[in-house]
């Protein structure tokens, strides 16, 4: 009974929606049959303006349902009547039709449409619009952008070219992930993932590593769109305002990434064969201390605490190797020794496409190798066969289109990371090997960095993609279609730490050290989407409506084991062998989703546009009664440069004003939260097994909602060559679904439940793109876009007395951080000072961390430009940030620590009346008798992390044809091969000093075609 | 819904010609179809297997019991009492008892007695206790509204609750003073709560313990290895609050009840055997893995380089000469080239690899009864009988009888006598420099930044982040 309200609510819905379809299909007026007139073979060749023969161009009788594609040289024939017209049509050109008026040849030349808005034709997912015609926001990256970056991950191609997506890559170690944010982030707690679909199918962006085995090496984000080839992909479309996402409702909030893959073309069966291999680097070392500073600095420190006089102890000299028993001339540069090597990667990858006018199909398989930039013999494989297959029925009514995309990728690292290392080394340690070759434990006074070699981490995931789309035409007006997917996402981890990796002193064994932990994860989801689809047009008006309906169940299961003690370390990978077994994590968790959903487009007199969208859902992450929600939203758009009494303009040739405003919403808040539960931990006290809460109950928690506002100018110049789009978007997040923290009194560290608070994203986006040049052998084109975002905590009841208290102020970003106030070096005692916000005359807690600093960047995008001549391309892709971040402060900031740190330490104190940015020196066997290490934790630690990096730049040849239907490139690709900033620290980009920063890398690649 | 759609269905039907009834089924069919897919309870889901839902937990002894267990499990894991981390090290080396030698910049703030807010062990301590806290009150909530336990099963599992939950009190008040009282599972309420006095917390722990004292009255439910809370193990903590309150009548008589059920060890090897018979409480090592004590993992020196703790040069010239437990309790370690030796505790013997199960953590052993005893007899006037149980003591270590006499001779031996008798024990020492009022004194020469307030640790800075109804912080933070 408890669901007959929801369930009477979703009724009224479609009955309305249905009924209303009902009611057009009045008008419908069924075809009558006409005598067909005698038919005879017309045939013909199409060209460009320049005389160049045209392959591919669509070729249509325009009376009937037959038509053909012209071959590669241009040629066609067709079967028509002799008073039809034939209508040609092809991407980047204009359409022509031309009545055949008894002809029995036809040769043809069509014009090239330089932006051909109206042709351009953009994924919204349930269905597709024009660029022209469409009232939402949607930005998006095709297969030319995305092939010229040799990138492993779709992600990485997008960086920096779509507006209002801000996406920083994690690490630089193979097989690691992206955050992204589209228009900022909207939710205090929960992922800033958007909604990613690939060919229809839901595909869960979240990670299923565990951090205990990835952490150290991949920041434990082991990102499953790394199992989609960027090379597989045709477009990315990024949904952004409320009119393109509200109809994804509870999954919109964070806009949707909709990922199409290749489909094959119609004609003549064509092989594509690629192979490229890459060199990659670590594009900057950080400028470290030598030996001779760093040393200056330890004893220095070590005189100033007084404690020189223990340096001849030997009972100590563990505490400082490096000044009583280490060679003092010895230097190493440990950046070169650990990241410096090169990651070489081999791809190779052979498609082939092809069919006929009704069934069309393409195979693609690619290989790909990566090695690191560590020492050792470390690698990421990765190995995907990507199918599609389209077939339309001969009477045109019913279709089918099937895909299916299978990657494999075998990752086999180091346990961890080796930048931290490399970075904090003391630039005197050891030799790494001995004489003998075998590791140096230098009288057991260092860790060996080499050692670490044989910890090892490996991921083995699985990915199977698969969507089939079958429709048939009930009604010439009325498409019944169903979509039906399932994804299948296995992740096998482990890593494995034996006791031979460890300082022999510490006299660890196989037995009492040794352990493997190892984790299981399995993520399966199935979706049926069935949808109804029908368009009537009139004279001036035309109306396309769809409704649909959405079942989803996913589950996931994760099993990570840990076992320890093994009979020797060759065993180490046979968790069998293990002493006693540890279950680190066990779930087994489904997930369900049901929603019904809708859209009316209204189109009146070709330049008025009106779009209703809707979306009723439910899921089963919440409890009884707090199922369902409702999102929806309206979209607007004016055509006004199409209205009489604009007349021709010959500088403006394209405008457009839009607008739109809806709700969305996200149940971004993991499975269960809403029950009361204990759980099996898999331990056990004294023979009984152990159950725990699993964590504090609130039934009551509903979805998040999200209301978008939009309002877009979009103009074109100059018969389109240059386009404008300037949109301006308002959200605002509120009935925030958060983990609340809680004060540990509660017994836990958080709650789920709903905080009234309300964060707002504002911004401007702005995308250029302009044809500068065109002639017959030379063309320059240029994209530019730019996003200046702003993020606002509008609202917060209760903030002061919240557990967010002291990391939240109303009004400002939530990417703030509250900081210290440095007063910098005190002349007199070389010691550091800071503010006393509040007076106490104690620099303490939280009070006096008032100085407020955000770290959310301030504006963002890119530049890129495109030359063409002749046969050479030249591709030249800027990205630009405008941002503050920490700099290597925040890791340290008193000089004469053990181990290495920024040269900028050596600038010291050294006494009374020295005026210098850093405090004196500490040994760091006794305490620094104040608040010293506050320094990283205020201010200085932020600084300007700004940057321009030549993201992209392409070079490519296509050789002079050899052969007919012969098609060669051969292409130089360089990614992030120059950054200009002022930042001080591995990476403006991503700036942690304990990952490894993105690589710079070249690319050498051909591609064959015939 | 069935009726529904077929009335609609019918009207609209009514309307049409017989040509359009074709396609019109078409969509009634499907909307139907549609309709009723809607309407199932799709977006129910069962409980995951890996979990059960609360209120069945309540209604099955073995459940209750496996609650029960994740307490003592967690005890004998994480947070203060017992663990990697626990007081034992931790407060060893705030004090006068270890000298600390590793690397953790945690434990460096706790040896130098330089103790910042955000502190990360003392942060875990006070989480993980108001964890414990909160498993014991939701069992003794649970148990409240079940009907489906006897009698005796409800005592023995509330006894054993509210025993814990007054335990971790206790460690709580040992080491932050003033800490709020948590009896609720109510969120709203335990998330905004003030501190008590220190003395209002003992009059709670007092009152819970008095409780399970009586709901555990007559049940015997340990198997003879003593690794569950019973009614001896309530009395040994009401014993020890009863001192520290100056309560003697009461720590007396308690004490002597355990005196007089439990009997010392003659051989100082034995004593903190798992078998060991003066042992009250003690947190059973794992069937599995670790076979032994947490204790013995942390305070045993293996080679050096790579030692964490080792005895203070105060605490091993305190030793009187010829005292067994010097050779018995402390071991000693050289490096390579034998310059240097340290001293470490060697109470606990096994290591913690050790393929058997050798020793358990133990919480509880009727040494410190006797100590209690004696002390609450000097205050008591008994003055032959304090220094009869101070002996008991003395003697089992091969010393001669004690030659004080007066209340505060006897007062000044007994704390010394604890502080060779109890060392590395559960911060035993630490609670006592404090209400000796010694700290400073003591402290004071051994630690260059010792200040009078570094008795208390700092309350986390996140919590009082979290609930500003905390503040205000410790003196001194």
């Amino acid at each position: 009974m408890q669901h007959s309200i929801p369930c009477m609510r979703r009724g009224s819905l479609f009955m309305l929606l249905y009924v209303f379809l009902m009611l057009f299909n009045f008008f419908h007026v069924q075809a009558g049959t006409v005598l067909e007139p005698p038919q005879f073979t017309v045939s013909g060749t199409v060209t460009d303006t320049s005389g160049n023969p045209l392959a591919g161009v669509n070729l249509v009788v325009e009376s009937k349902n037959i038509g053909t594609i012209s071959d590669f040289d241009g040629s066609f024939s067709i079967n028509a009547g002799p008073t039809d017209v034939l209508i040609f049509s092809m991407v980047g050109f204009k359409t022509l039709s031309v009545p055949i008026g008894g002809r029995e040849e036809v040769s043809v030349s069509l014009d090239e449409d330089v932006t051909v808005l109206g042709e351009v034709v953009l994924n919204a997912g349930y269905y597709k619009v024009s660029e022209k015609e469409r009232t939402g926001n949607i930005a998006t990256i095709k297969a030319g952008v995305i092939d010229k970056q040799p990138v492993g991950n779709p992600l990485a191609a997008m960086q920096g070219h779509l507006s209002g997506v801000n996406i920083v890559q994690d690490t630089g170690v193979p097989g690691g992930g992206f955050s992204i944010e589209v228009r900022g982030r909207n939710f205090i707690n929960g992922v800033t993932d958007p909604l990613f679909i690939v060919d229809g199918v839901p595909f869960s962006s979240q990670s299923m590593g565990l951090s205990r085995l990835s952490n150290l090496i991949v920041g434990g984000n082991t990102s499953p769109l790394n199992a989609i080839n960027p090379n597989d992909i045709e477009s990315i479309e990024v949904l952004k305002d409320a009119d393109a996402t509200a109809i994804y409702g509870s999954r919109g909030a964070n806009g949707v990434v909709l990922i199409s893959t290749k489909q094959g073309k119609a004609g003549k069966t064509r092989f594509d064969a690629r192979l490229s291999s890459t060199l990659g680097q670590v594009s900057h070392f950080m400028d470290l201390m030598k030996t001779r500073e760093y040393l200056e600095l330890r004893r220095e420190g070590i005189t100033n605490d007084g404690v020189d006089n223990l340096l001849g102890n030997p009972g100590l000299d563990f505490f400082w190797p490096d000044v009583t028993l280490w060679d003092q001339n010895r230097y190493t540069d440990w950046q070169k020794e650990l990241i410096g090597g090169t990651a070489y990667r081999n791809n190779a990858q052979l498609t082939v496409s092809g069919g006929s006018e009704r069934t069309q199909f393409l195979v693609s398989g690619a290989y790909q190798k990566e090695t690191t930039v560590f020492p050792g013999d470390f690698n990421y494989k990765r190995a995907n066969l990507n199918t599609t297959l389209n077939h339309r029925s001969e009477n045109g009514k019913f279709g089918i289109s099937l895909s299916t995309s299978y990657t494999r990728e075998d990752n086999d690292l180091p346990s961890a990371d080796f930048s931290p290392k490399a970075y904090a080394l003391e630039p005197n340690a050891p030799e790494l090997y001995d004489a003998e070759g075998n590791i140096n434990w230098e009288g057991n006074t260092w860790e060996n960095p080499m050692a670490a070699l044989e910890e090892k981490y490996g991921a083995v995931s699985n990915t199977l993609i698969t969507n089939a789309v079958v429709s048939y035409k009930v009604l010439e007006n009325l498409e019944l279609k169903s979509s039906m997917g399932f994804t299948s996402y296995r992740l096998d981890a482990q890593r494995a730490m034996p006791s031979s990796a460890r300082n022999p002193q510490y006299g660890l064994t196989p037995q009492n050290y040794s352990y493997l932990m190892t984790n299981g994860s399995k993520r399966e989801s199935w979706i049926v989407e069935p949808q109804l689809n029908w368009n009537k047009q009139w004279d001036q008006f035309s109306l396309d409506v769809l409704l649909g309906t959405t079942f989803q169940r996913e589950t996931t299961e994760q099993l990570a084991l840990r076992g320890r003690g093994f009979p020797n370390n060759e065993l180490i990978f046979n968790m069998a062998a293990a002493d006693n077994l540890d279950i680190l994590s066990n779930v087994d968790n489904v997930y369900k989703y049901n929603a019904v959903f809708g859209r009316v487009n209204l189109k009146f007199l070709d330049r008025y546009f009106i779009n209703l969208t809707g979306r009723r859902d439910g899921s089963s992450r919440f409890g009884p009664g707090k199922q369902f929600g409702n999102f929806g939203a309206i979209g607007l758009a004016w055509l006004f440069s199409e209205e009489g009494f604009w007349g021709e303009n010959a500088v403006l040739s394209y405008g457009k004003l839009r607008s739109s405003y809806g709700t969305t919403g996200s149940d971004n808040v993991g499975d269960y939260q809403f029950l009361d539960t204990y759980t099996v931990t898999g331990d056990d006290y004294d023979g009984v097994t152990i159950i725990e809460p699993t964590g504090l109950f609130n039934p009551l928690f509903g979805w998040e909602e999200n209301r978008k506002l939009e309002a877009a100018l979009e103009l074109g110049f100059f018969r389109d060559r240059i386009l404008l789009n300037a949109s301006w978007y308002r959200n605002r997040s509120s009935n925030q679904l958060v983990g609340i923290p809680l004060a540990a009194t509660t017994g836990f560290s958080e709650l789920t439940g709903n905080f009234d608070a309300i964060v707002e994203n504002t911004g401007l986006e702005f995308d250029l793109r302009s044809l500068n040049f065109q002639s017959r052998n030379f063309k320059w084109s240029t994209n530019l876009n730019l996003t200046i975002p702003k993020n606002r905590l509008v609202e917060f009841d209760g903030l002061e007395n919240s557990t967010f208290a002291n990391r939240y102020i109303i009004g400002k970003p939530l990417s703030i951080v509250k900081l210290y106030h440095s007063l910098g070096v005190d002349p007199e005692t070389g010691m550091y000072g800071f503010e006393d916000f509040n007076g106490d005359g104690n620099i303490s807690s939280s009070e006096d961390r008032e100085w407020v600093e955000d770290l959310a960047p301030e504006f963002y995008g890119g530049l890129g430009n495109t030359l063409s001549l002749g046969n050479l391309t030249l591709d030249v892709f800027f990205q630009f940030k405008k941002q503050q971040a920490f700099n290597t402060l925040r890791f340290g900031v008193i000089p004469g620590r053990k181990g290495n740190a920024p040269a900028d330490l050596y600038d010291r104190w050294q006494q009374p009346g020295d005026m210098t940015p850093f405090s004196r020196a500490y040994s760091g066997l006794v305490p620094t008798g104040g608040l010293d290490n506050f320094h990283q934790q205020s201010n200085v630690a932020v600084s300007d992390a700004s940057f321009v990096r030549l993201r992209n730049i392409s070079l490519n040849y296509r050789i002079p044809q050899l052969e007919q239907g012969l098609d060669i490139d051969v292409y130089l690709q360089g990614q992030n091969l120059w950054t200009i900033t002022g930042y001080k620290g591995p990476d403006p980009e991503q700036p942690a000093s304990t990952r490894l920063p993105p690589l710079q890398q070249i690319t050498l690649g051909i591609q064959l075609s015939f | 819904m069935e009726r529904f759609n077929k009335k609609i269905f019918g009207k609209i039907g009514q309307k049409m010609t017989m040509g359009r009834m074709h396609h019109l089924k078409i969509h009634g069919i499907l909307f139907f179809v549609l309709m009723q897919f809607g309407c199932t309870d799709f977006v129910d889901v069962d409980p995951p297997k890996t979990t059960l839902v609360s209120e069945t937990v309540f209604d099955d002894p073995s459940t209750v019991e496996s609650a029960l267990a994740n307490l003592y499990f967690g005890m004998r894991e994480q947070g203060m009492v017992s663990g990697s981390t626990g007081v034992t090290p931790g407060l060893g080396i705030c004090g006068d008892e270890l000298d600390y030698y590793g690397f953790s910049a945690d434990l460096i703030q706790l040896y130098r007695n330089d103790v910042l807010a955000g502190n990360g062990i003392t942060t875990n301590w006070w989480q993980q206790a108001y964890h414990h806290i909160y498993g014991a009150n939701d069992i003794i909530h649970g148990l409240d509204g079940s009907n489906a336990l006897t009698v005796d099963e409800k005592n023995r599992f509330l006894g054993q609750a509210m025993f814990i939950r007054a335990y971790v009190h206790s460690q709580l008040a040992l080491v932050f003073g003033d800490v709020p009282y948590i009896t609720s599972t109510d969120y709203l309420e335990n998330g905004k709560v003030s501190r008590i006095p220190v003395s209002e917390v003992y009059t709670h722990i007092i009152g819970d313990l008095t409780q399970a004292a009586e709901v555990l009255e007559g049940i015997d439910f340990n198997s003879g290895e003593r690794v569950l809370a019973d009614l001896d193990v309530v009395k040994a903590l009401l014993a020890r609050m009863y001192q520290y309150v100056g309560n003697w009548e009461m720590a007396s008589s308690l004490a002597s009840d355990l005196i007089g059920r439990y009997s010392l060890e003659e051989d100082l090897d034995r004593v903190f055997l798992k078998d060991s018979q003066e042992t009250i409480w003690q947190l059973k090592a794992d069937l599995e893995y670790p076979l032994n004590t947490r204790e013995g993992e942390q305070l045993i020196i293996r080679s050096i380089p790579g030692q964490s703790y080792a005895l203070t040069e105060e605490l091993l010239s305190a030793f009187e000469a010829n005292d067994l437990r010097k050779d018995h309790w402390v071991g000693s370690m050289s490096d390579v080239d034998d310059t240097i030796t340290l001293y470490f505790a060697h109470k606990y013997k096994a290591d913690i690899n050790e393929p058997e199960s050798l020793e358990y953590s133990i919480l509880f052993r009727l040494g410190e009864q006797y100590l209690i005893r004696a002390e609450a007899r000097v205050h008591l006037g008994n003055l032959i009988g304090a220094q009869q149980d101070l002996n008991m003591v003395r003697y089992r270590a091969d010393l001669q009888g004690t030659t004080a006499t007066t209340p505060e001779e006897l007062l000044e031996a007994i704390l010394k006598e604890r502080s060779i008798e109890l060392f590395t024990e559960q911060g035993l020492r630490w609670f006592d420099l404090k209400r000796s009022g010694k700290a400073d004194q003591v402290m004071g020469v051994l630690k260059p930044n010792w200040q009078a307030s570094d008795v208390l640790l700092p309350i986390p800075e996140s919590e009082l982040e979290a609930n500003p109804n905390l503040l205000p912080q410790n003196e001194g933070y």
